[in-house]
Order: C-alpha cells, then sequence, then structure tokens
C-alpha cells in the first residue's frame, strides 16, 4: 500500500474514532435538550386566568382581591359570547315556534290528518327539551308524508322538513360551538358546577389555551377529492353560521382571546409540591416525588449495610479461594440479571411468598436487590484503595482487625462508599422495570411522611407515571407539559446525584493521591 | 483532674494487653462469631442471585408441565387470552433477538471506535472530561429512554418516512465509500512493478470503483427514499435507542481490554514502522479481542433485558415482520410482553397465562446468566493470558 493511502487510513481511523465521541456528545444533547426545553415548560409558561383560579380554589394561593378585579374584567370580557348564544337560541326558539303554526292549521282539520296532527302535538310542549320538539315535528313530518292524502299537504310537508333540518343541523353546530367553547373558557355562568375538575376550568395553559382557539375556529375535515388517502381540511366554523347572531362571535374571540383569558408569565413551582388533579391534567407531582423518595431511600436503608460487610469481607477476611470466586461470581451474575426478572422474582418472592403487600417495602427490597452489586463493588473499590500503612499503623497500635476496620479503614473508605451509593440511588431512583409489580400504582394517595403507616401502601413513582402518563392516559396529548416536566424532573435528580458522585469522587482521589 | 484520670485509665495498665485465658477465649469466640456473621451476611448477598434462578423457575416450571414445550419454542401464534389461549413465543423471541441484533449493529462500531479513540488517541485531559458524558448516558433511567423514543423520535420517524433513511445512509456511506474505493484501487494495484503504469492503472480502476461506488450510493439511497413509515414504534426506533443505551458499558469495557493489552506492544508495533491504525488495528485489536467480545457481550445483555424503552416504542405487534429483517415494521420482545401482560395474568395466579411470563422470565435469565460467566470467564483468562506474556 501507498504511504499516502496509509496516512490517509491513519487519519480516518483517528477521526472515525473523534468523531463517534462526538457523537456521543451529540446523541447525549439531542435527548436532554428537548426533554429539558419542554420540561420547563412545565414550571414557566404562560398561564392564563384559569390558572390563577384553580390555584385559588383548589391550592389556596393568589391574592383573592386582585383576582377578583381581575376576573371581573374577564367576565365582561366574555360577556357578549355568551350573549350572542342567548339571542341565537332565542332565535332557535323563534323558528321552532313559526313552524308551529301551520301544524296548528293542519289540526284544525276535519279528517285523518288532523287527529293525527292532533294526537301529535300534544306531545310538543315548552317543558319539554328543545331538541326533543324539533325531533317530535320531524317525526310527524314523517308520518304525515307516508299518509293517504300526502299529496293534498305536500307544500306543508315541505316546509317542515325543511325548517326541521334546518333547525336540527344549527343546533347540533351550536353543540359543538359551545363544547368548544366551555374547553377553551371553562362552563359558561348560570350553569350547575360540573362534577369532574376538567369540565370545572378553562384553558390554564396560554399554549394549550391556543391549539383550543384554532379548534373553535375551525372545524376539522376531510377531503377526499384527491387520490390515495383523504387530507385533513380545515373548515372555518363560521361558515356554520353565516347570517345568524354568532356569525360575529367568531371574530371577537379571535380578536379578544388574550382578553379573555388574560395570558401572563407564570413560575409554577407549585409542579413539583400540589397534589395532582383529575389524573394529572391539572396540579403537580407531589406523590410521584415522594414515591420516588421513599423507595430510593427503602432501597439504600437495606442494600448500603449489607453491601458495605460483604464488601469488608471480601476485602479484610478472605485469601483467593474456592468458595470465595464462587461468592463474587455470584455477585457479579447478579449485576448481570435483567430488571424486568427482579421484578418477577420480587412478586414471586416477596408477595406470593412472603405475603407482604404490594406497596413501598416490596418495592425498596427488590430495588435494594438490584443495586446491591453497585453498592458491593463501589465499598471493595474504596477499601482497597485506603493505603495498606493505614492499616499497618493501626495494627503497630494495638488495634484488633475489626477495631482497626470499624474506626480506621471505614472512615478512610467512607467518601468512596458514598460515592458508590449516590450512583446506586440514581439507578434505584430511575428503574421502573423492578416496582411494576412490586410497588406501583398509577393513582394513589400522596405516602404518609410516617413510615410505619406508608410501607404497605402501593405508591406512584417517577418512573412508573412517566411511562404511565405517556401511554395509557387518556388524554395523552392535552398532558405533553406533564409528561415533559416529570422526565425532566427525575433526569435532574438522577443527574444531579451522579453529578455529586463525580465531584466526590474527583476530590477523594485527589485526597488519596495526597 | 478529672481528665487526667481519665487519660491515665486509658494508658496506664499495662497488664491489660495480657489476657487471661478465659478472656482469651471470650475473644476468639467473638472473633469467630463475627466472622461467621460476615460470612453469613455475604453469602445471603451472593447467593441471592440462585434465589431468584430458583424462585423463577419454580413458577416457570407449571407452565411447561401444562402446556408442554413444543407449542413454546415453535408457535407463532401469540393469544393468551384467547379462547383456546395460544402460548407461542417464537415470534416474541424472535422480536427480542430483531432489536438486540440491531442495538449491536449501531452500538459495537461506534462503541469500539470510540474506546480506541479515547484509550490511544485522545490526551489525557480530553478523556478525562469525555468520561462524564459516558457516565451520564449510562445514568439517564430507562423511562426517560423510552419517553424520548415514543414522544421525541417517533413522530420525527414518522413524519420524515424515507427522507430521513437515505440522509442518514448519504452521510454514513459517502466517507466509507470514498476510502474503500482509494483502498481498494491501491491494493489492486500495488503489485505493478513499473510507476508510470501503475499509476495510470491506479487512476483507472480509481474511475472505474468510483462509477460503480457512486451508483450504490444513489441506488440505496433512492430506494431508501421511496420507503415509507407506516409507524414511528418500530424495531428501528428501539434499535437505535437501545443502541445508544448499550453504548456505555461496550466503551467502557472494551477501553478497558484496550487498556490492559499494556504499552510494550504498542511500542513495539510503532518501532516497526506501524501507523497508529495498523498498530491499533493488527496488533491491539487482536490481543484485547478476548475483552471486546466480552463487552459486545455485556451490551447484548444490556439490550436484551431493557424493558421500559421496548415496551414503550417497539410497537408491542406479536408478529414476524415480513420479510424478517424488515425493521419498519413494529415488534414485540420478551421483556415487555412480561411487562405488559403480568397486571392481567397475576390475577390468575397458577393459570398458564401467568407461568408463561416466568418461563420467559427464566429463558432471559439464565441467557444473561451464562453469557455473564462467558465474559467474566473470558475476561479473566485475557488477564492472565496477557499477564504471562508482559
Amino acid at each position: 500500500m501507498r504511504l499516502s493511502t496509509r496516512k490517509l487510513l491513519d487519519r480516518s481511523f483517528s477521526s472515525l474514532g473523534i468523531i463517534s465521541i462526538l457523537l456521543m456528545v451529540v446523541t447525549l444533547l439531542v435527548i436532554l435538550v428537548p426533554i429539558f426545553t419542554r420540561g420547563s415548560g412545565a414550571f414557566v409558561f404562560r398561564g392564563t386566568i384559569e390558572h390563577r383560579r384553580l390555584l385559588l380554589e383548589r391550592f389556596q394561593r393568589g391574592d383573592e382581591r386582585k383576582f377578583e378585579a381581575e376576573m371581573d374584567a374577564v367576565r365582561q370580557a366574555r360577556q357578549p359570547v355568551y350573549d350572542m348564544i342567548r339571542s341565537f337560541e332565542a332565535r332557535q326558539q323563534l323558528q321552532l315556534d313559526a313552524l308551529l303554526a301551520p301544524l296548528n292549521t293542519l289540526a284544525e282539520r276535519d279528517d285523518s290528518i288532523g287527529r293525527l296532527v292532533k294526537r301529535r302535538l300534544k306531545r310538543i310542549s315548552a317543558d319539554e327539551p328543545f331538541l326533543e320538539n324539533v325531533e317530535e315535528i320531524g317525526k310527524l313530518a314523517g308520518r304525515l308524508k307516508e299518509h293517504d292524502d300526502a299529496a293534498s299537504i305536500q307544500s306543508e310537508i315541505q316546509t317542515l322538513e325543511n325548517g326541521v333540518k334546518q333547525i336540527e343541523s344549527r343546533t347540533e353546530a351550536l353543540v359543538e360551538l359551545n363544547e368548544a367553547l366551555h374547553e377553551l373558557l371553562g362552563p359558561a355562568p348560570g350553569g350547575p358546577r360540573p362534577v369532574l375538575p376538567r369540565k370545572q376550568y378553562g384553558q390554564t395553559r396560554w399554549d394549550r389555551a391556543q391549539v383550543k382557539l384554532h379548534q373553535l375556529l375551525y372545524v376539522e375535515d376531510w377531503d377526499y377529492g384527491g387520490e390515495g388517502m383523504g387530507k385533513k381540511v380545515y373548515v372555518p366554523r363560521v361558515d356554520q353560521f353565516r347570517g345568524t347572531e354568532i356569525e360575529p362571535l367568531f371574530g371577537y374571540v379571535e380578536a379578544h382571546a388574550e382578553d379573555l383569558l388574560r395570558p401572563r408569565l407564570t413560575f409554577y413551582w407549585g409542579f413539583l409540591t400540589d397534589k395532582p388533579l383529575d389524573i394529572h391534567l391539572f396540579g403537580g407531582i407531589w406523590p410521584e416525588l415522594v414515591g420516588t423518595i421513599y423507595l430510593t431511600l427503602g432501597a439504600i436503608l437495606f442494600a448500603v449495610p449489607i453491601g458495605i460487610i460483604a464488601a469488608i469481607y471480601f476485602t479484610e477476611y478472605t485469601k483467593p479461594g474456592k468458595i470465595v470466586s464462587f461468592l463474587r461470581t455470584c455477585v457479579s451474575t447478579l449485576a448481570g440479571v435483567p430488571s424486568i426478572v427482579f421484578g418477577m422474582f420480587g412478586l414471586a418472592f416477596f408477595l406470593n411468598f412472603c405475603h407482604i403487600p404490594k406497596g413501598v417495602l416490596a418495592g425498596s427490597l427488590t430495588l435494594a436487590l438490584l443495586i446491591l452489586p453497585t453498592i458491593i463493588r463501589s465499598a471493595e473499590e474504596a477499601i482497597r484503595a485506603v493505603p495498606q500503612t493505614y492499616r499497618e499503623a493501626a495494627l503497630s497500635l494495638g488495634a484488633g482487625r475489626w477495631h482497626t476496620i470499624v474506626t480506621v479503614i471505614l472512615p478512610a473508605a467512607l467518601p468512596g462508599i458514598l460515592t458508590g451509593t449516590v450512583i446506586s440511588m440514581g439507578r434505584a431512583a430511575g428503574e421502573t422495570a423492578p416496582i411494576i409489580f412490586t410497588a406501583a400504582a398509577s393513582v394513589a394517595a400522596v405516602l404518609s411522611l410516617n413510615p410505619m403507616a406508608a410501607w404497605s401502601d402501593p405508591t406512584a413513582a417517577l418512573s412508573w407515571n412517566i411511562y404511565n402518563l405517556c401511554t395509557e392516559h387518556e388524554a395523552v396529548d392535552e398532558i405533553r407539559h406533564v409528561q415533559f416536566g416529570m422526565t425532566a424532573v427525575l433526569i435532574g435528580v438522577v443527574l444531579l446525584l451522579n453529578l455529586t458522585a463525580i465531584v466526590m469522587r474527583a476530590r477523594v482521589s485527589k485526597k488519596l493521591k495526597g | 483532674m478529672a481528665a487526667l484520670n481519665k487519660t491515665n485509665l486509658l494508658y496506664m495498665p499495662s497488664e491489660r494487653l495480657i489476657l487471661s485465658s478465659r478472656a482469651n477465649l471470650v475473644q476468639n469466640i467473638l472473633s469467630w462469631l463475627g466472622r461467621a456473621f460476615l460470612f453469613l451476611v455475604t453469602s445471603v448477598a451472593a447467593a441471592s442471585v440462585l434465589f431468584i434462578i430458583f424462585y423463577i423457575a419454580r413458577d416457570a416450571i407449571p407452565f411447561f408441565r401444562l402446556r408442554g414445550f413444543t407449542e413454546f419454542f415453535t408457535s407463532t401464534r401469540w393469544y393468551p387470552s384467547g379462547e383456546p389461549p395460544a402460548f407461542g413465543v417464537l415470534a416474541i423471541m424472535l422480536g427480542s433477538g430483531l432489536v438486540t441484533l440491531g442495538a449491536i449493529v449501531v452500538a459495537v462500531p461506534l462503541g469500539v471506535a470510540a474506546a480506541m479513540c479515547l484509550s490511544d488517541v485522545l490526551p489525557f485531559s480530553l478523556r478525562q472530561s469525555v468520561k462524564p458524558v459516558i457516565e451520564i448516558l449510562a445514568a439517564i433511567p430507562s423511562v426517560a429512554y423510552g419517553f424520548f423514543a415514543l414522544v421525541v423520535f417517533a413522530p420525527i420517524l414518522q413524519q420524515h418516512d424515507g427522507r430521513i433513511l437515505a440522509v442518514a445512509w448519504y452521510v454514513l456511506a459517502v466517507p466509507f465509500l470514498f476510502l474503500t474505493v482509494v483502498v481498494l484501487s491501491d491494493l489492486l494495484t500495488s503489485k505493478i512493478g513499473r510507476d508510470s503504469s501503475r499509476n495510470t492503472a491506479r487512476a483507472f480502476a480509481l474511475l472505474a470503483f468510483s462509477g460503480g461506488a457512486l451508483a450504490l450510493l444513489l441506488y440505496v439511497g433512492k430506494t431508501l427514499r421511496g420507503l415509507e413509515i407506516t409507524t414511528g414504534t418500530n424495531a428501528l426506533n428501539v434499535s437505535i435507542i437501545l443502541g445508544i443505551m448499550a453504548l456505555p458499558t461496550i466503551v467502557s469495557v472494551s477501553e478497558d481490554a484496550l487498556q490492559a493489552v499494556g504499552r510494550e506492544l504498542r511500542e513495539g508495533s510503532y518501532a516497526l514502522g506501524a501507523t497508529r491504525a495498523e498498530t491499533m488495528i493488527k496488533t491491539i485489536m487482536p490481543a484485547a479481542s478476548g475483552g471486546i467480545f466480552a463487552a459486545v457481550l455485556l451490551g447484548i445483555m444490556r439490550a436484551l433485558g431493557e424493558t421500559m424503552v421496548v415496551w414503550m416504542a417497539s410497537g408491542n405487534a406479536a408478529q414476524i415482520p415480513q420479510p424478517w429483517f424488515n425493521y419498519l415494521e413494529p415488534v414485540r420482545t420478551l421483556t415487555a410482553t412480561i411487562a405488559g401482560d403480568m397486571g392481567e395474568a397475576d390475577h390468575v395466579t397458577g393459570s398458564a397465562r401467568y407461568h408463561v411470563l416466568f418461563a420467559m422470565g427464566l429463558m432471559l435469565l439464565l441467557f444473561c446468566f451464562f453469557s455473564n460467566l462467558a465474559s467474566e470467564w473470558i475476561v479473566s483468562r485475557q488477564r492472565k493470558k496477557l499477564a504471562g506474556e508482559d
């Protein structure tokens, strides 16, 4: 091979390595940047008046007088919208009454048609719901059409059918419009208070409000005119209400959207400490946070003492032999067991065999098993890193072996052991598979802060609820900000723990170097 | 005064250093008991893996007793709640294999190249600042990777269809094909003796090969462009994400293996006039091959045992893609099946539906157990070998 080709290959070899490392860095950024930028949207966003109403009513936070003043202005801004709808409804009623006039004349006829109409008219009254009256008239028109004498009242039937059709389509459109308005602004004034929190409030976030505003202004439709699959098109909703009282509503809402909702830059730190409302449509992630902390600390509580004892045994009390190497192999194979198998073991052993209830204790024990190998390994490394001279000095002062370990070696190895512990905490906080069967519940009350009361309760946890909210939630698209926020919090916690460990390790290695 | 007394009490009585025979016995027994306690705790910790195997197997065996082996290993019909139920796991096993293979294809070249770069190319200070990146990649929880795959990556795949594949192909293939063309034409013409005729021959070979390479490049690019990705939650998506997750393991284990080879081999190779690339590929790689194989094995275990990513982003369709290497179709894996079905199956403890999941778990466990043993054995053998050579 020519020298230049060899040089070329050498250079491309080096650049391949550098590119793959750069690629790793880029991958890390590509994953973390969208999660953190969109995740910060759970904390910092343009909150609407509905958000402030929610905080005040549900969490008793905010200035009530200021809010009332603002809310009054908002109510005034919203009033024209509801006025338009009311006058439209009144006109619908007038149209229905107009249909009744020809029917009343028909009822006065002295033949079977007259009797039929008279009988049917009794079912129509102002007490009945508007739409049922309309439907009744439609049915009557159908009956009249089948009548033997239908030819004689052709024009009346025609008027009835057209009238009913028009009223029905308009009312249907109105119902859809009302729903869209409800989703955007919350319940209309004067009505009964809805049961579900999601129906009690309009859009709390301006970004979601804009999506809902678009849904209010445009109707989604499919255009099958072209080749192949239909194309999604948006038809202005105003087309359904041309020439009615509602026509100006759309222009008004579009122009005054900010007055209707009053978006304002909001820092919502309550996302961490508020309870969720209506399966995370509103509120924060407090139960998940508490659950994760409980499970992590529980796992550490069980795994660290056992891990340190095993590490002491391996480093200070054994000589290489068959039993020890067997034990070591066992520990390292434990590290290779897939996390879902830990979950199955937890289910089969802790739950089904030991009859520990599904909850914090069972989950912590399972997680403890998972992080045990990491803790043993790091503790071993930390103990090995303590200089031999320390041991010799302690022994020469007359300390026994156990005494040396407890008073000299463990304190010296403590920072290293802590580093491993902190890393394992990050691992335990992020694991999902082991807790699916042993501890996790999608919706659970916040754990009591007293561990004696909390150990047997199933709990929500950050990791499990991230899965749950982005796959099994009924309104996945509505709560993207919660999903991103939760993921950002989980990654933030894990990274914080790992950074602590990295800094600690750097300081330890500096100290040991002297 | 009191303080003085205390110090005297601690240091004065020299006769305390000589123990009575009874005290000696007590101390011996105590020390023996302490040792026994340490040994006991350690063995419990270590034996827990055997415990795990025992308890998984205890719930797995009833399935084979109920339904036998044939259906489990040879049928692709997976209808655990059907009437009658069908428990064919072949398609699911192939799904696991498929995404693991994909992950390895993504992770091994990248990981080994990065490890070589870390151990031999980068200066020490830069290496220290790259290490945290790898650690953070390893630390990100799997559910966060799964979330990224499902919410960010899958829509991107779905929106850009074949275009994104074509772009990836061009980016990867252009430099690779360029190098191949140059090296091939060089190798083919290196036997020609006379300088001038060799140069002309090489020019012709270059032309011919680059024509072929260009045709290949464009043809594959066009084919990829035409592909349609009907769903973003497919085997390709999961393979890439699993590859990223397996990277840290592969990088750190193979870097250790490369470092373990030692300076002497490197210096000898450089002294003979080899370039860095030649030294790495012809000398260091063969010496470290065991360790790199162990790294790949650990990477496979990581990808195979991963649950959340595949559960969230693989599409969970228990079918064999048509053709089998069609990574654009959704698949279902063992881990995702266990995680997804246990919720319904554990109400019917004792049924085949419950035990079949444990049978799957047992397979996973045994595979990981033996690969772990194998990788341990390989690493220790290599260490011994290298120590012997030194």
